[in-house]
């Protein structure tokens, strides 16, 4: 599962990821790439390192004495009602991204976006960016388009190709608001992509709600 | 059961001398890692206790730093419970090739604090849990834990020497639970010099990975 990649989330990122201050659609990206790219990972365990040292070093805060028995407590009540183990299948696609496909509360669905372009949103339970799949057919093209936000991008299949570069799986790709591009898919065979892409702040004049149809982006 | 030692080593393949050194140097024998060892493997109550009493002060003090909007100190306590439990719940998964027991505790706190945040914040349903986006896959190639161990002790070394003005943007980051952007709000610096300092930081930690890639950020910046 893993090869040299090109395009990494950079490191400012990376350090977010391992202090658990980055948010929920950043984090997303960031951890389906991490599950194709083994030299990510390996600076993620060495800036885990970076919190680990700092937790060591903090001030001991005192403890109320009966803190431990109510924690052995919980942890024996929670023995006497094991949950049934969950059977893991090795997965193709990151785990987070499985995990939000197979969402019970909002299954995702494929729907035509484009000639050549599906989209399946996720729910995330965040307003900032919509999160979705993008699947792009064989050789298709997408309409030229720019952003109005920032937009990450993973390859999770196959691989796709714009002005600028070819993009393969695992590959992480930033698109800053104003970036115009024109993604079109490998011809031999379909791309699925994730994306986060940044919601236009909510406009506040009065008719703005006639817009809301127009407005694709749609985070949930 | 110890998970992965290193005893795995394809001892026809190798000299058995260097076997021998591999075996006694390639084992974690901290404290802390032991004791975490036999709580995954036997359900040691008396380990528990000893990494309960180390660990559950320094994971207060860890709450208590936490300077992000909808965290008050309160939740400290709470947070110790919560880490504590996952530490005995998940103890068995421990792999001490991978991380010092302190390293791997310091992800289980970094995660529960980022749910209780979440949802504390969000009255809906999440579908995602921090841990979530830590799951790695089965095929992933061993690290040497020499190796490893060589990269921990450089941070270790290396992060008590860092000029205070990375130091301080890193405590921001990690324990204040603050962004690169919040950071350099409250510095009142530039968000370039913010990064900049961070990623100073790292090359000295020796974090970064791969050569090519510190070329292609210091062309973004």
């Amino acid at each position: 599962m893993s090869h040299n990649l090109s395009h990494h989330p950079d490191n400012v990122m990376l350090v977010e990821f391992s202090a658990g201050t980055l948010p929920t659609a950043e984090s997303i990206c960031v951890s389906a790439h991490l599950h194709f790219c083994e030299q990510c990972r390996t600076e993620l365990l060495r800036l885990d390192q970076v919190g680990s040292q700092l937790l060591t070093e903090a001030e001991p805060a005192e403890i109320d004495e009966s803190l431990f028995d109510t924690v052995m407590a919980k942890i024996d009540s929670a023995e006497a009602s094991p949950k049934p183990a969950t059977a893991e299948k090795v997965q193709s696609f990151p785990h987070s991204v499985s995990k939000l496909i197979k969402n019970p509360q909002h299954q995702p669905i494929w729907k035509r976006l484009s000639a050549s372009v599906d989209i399946a949103r996720f729910k995330t339970g965040q307003s900032e960016f919509e999160v979705a799949l993008h699947r792009i057919c064989a050789g298709g093209k997408t309409p030229k388009h720019d952003h109005s936000g920032v937009e990450y991008t993973v390859v999770l299949k196959g691989s796709f190709s714009d002005e600028r570069s070819v993009y393969k799986e695992g590959d992480f790709l930033v698109r800053q608001p104003g970036d115009v591009h024109q993604p079109m898919g490998a011809q031999n065979g379909e791309c699925i992509c994730l994306s986060a892409l940044q919601a236009p702040i909510k406009l506040s004049n009065p008719l703005g709600f006639l817009m809301k149809p127009l407005l694709r982006i749609n985070p949930m | 059961m110890l998970r992965k030692t290193i005893d795995i080593v394809d001892k026809n393949s190798q000299p058995a001398g260097r076997v021998a050194v591999l075996n006694t140097s390639e084992k974690r024998s901290d404290e802390w890692s032991l004791l975490l060892i036999s709580v995954g493997a036997d359900r040691d109550r008396q380990a528990f206790a000893q990494l309960f009493k180390h660990f559950a002060p320094l994971l207060k003090s860890f709450a208590q730093a936490n300077r992000h909007q909808g965290w008050f100190p309160g939740l400290g306590e709470d947070l110790v419970q919560e880490v504590m439990i996952k530490v005995w719940q998940k103890a068995a998964g421990y792999n001490p090739e991978k991380a010092s027991a302190t390293t791997w505790i310091y992800t289980v706190a970094r995660n529960c604090r980022i749910d209780m945040l979440r949802r504390k914040s969000n009255t809906q349903h999440l579908p995602l849990e921090n841990e979530d986006y830590w799951h790695e896959p089965d095929e992933d190639t061993p690290v040497s834990l020499l190796r490893q161990k060589r990269s921990e002790t450089k941070v270790q070394d290396s992060l008590s020497q860092l000029p205070k003005e990375q130091d301080e943007i890193l405590r921001k980051v990690y324990l204040e639970g603050k962004s690169h952007a919040e950071a350099s709000e409250e510095l009142g610096l530039p968000l370039g010099t913010v990064k900049s300092r961070v990623r100073l930081a790292l090359q000295k930690m020796q974090i970064l990975v791969s050569p090519e890639y510190q070329d292609e950020l210091s062309h973004e910046s």
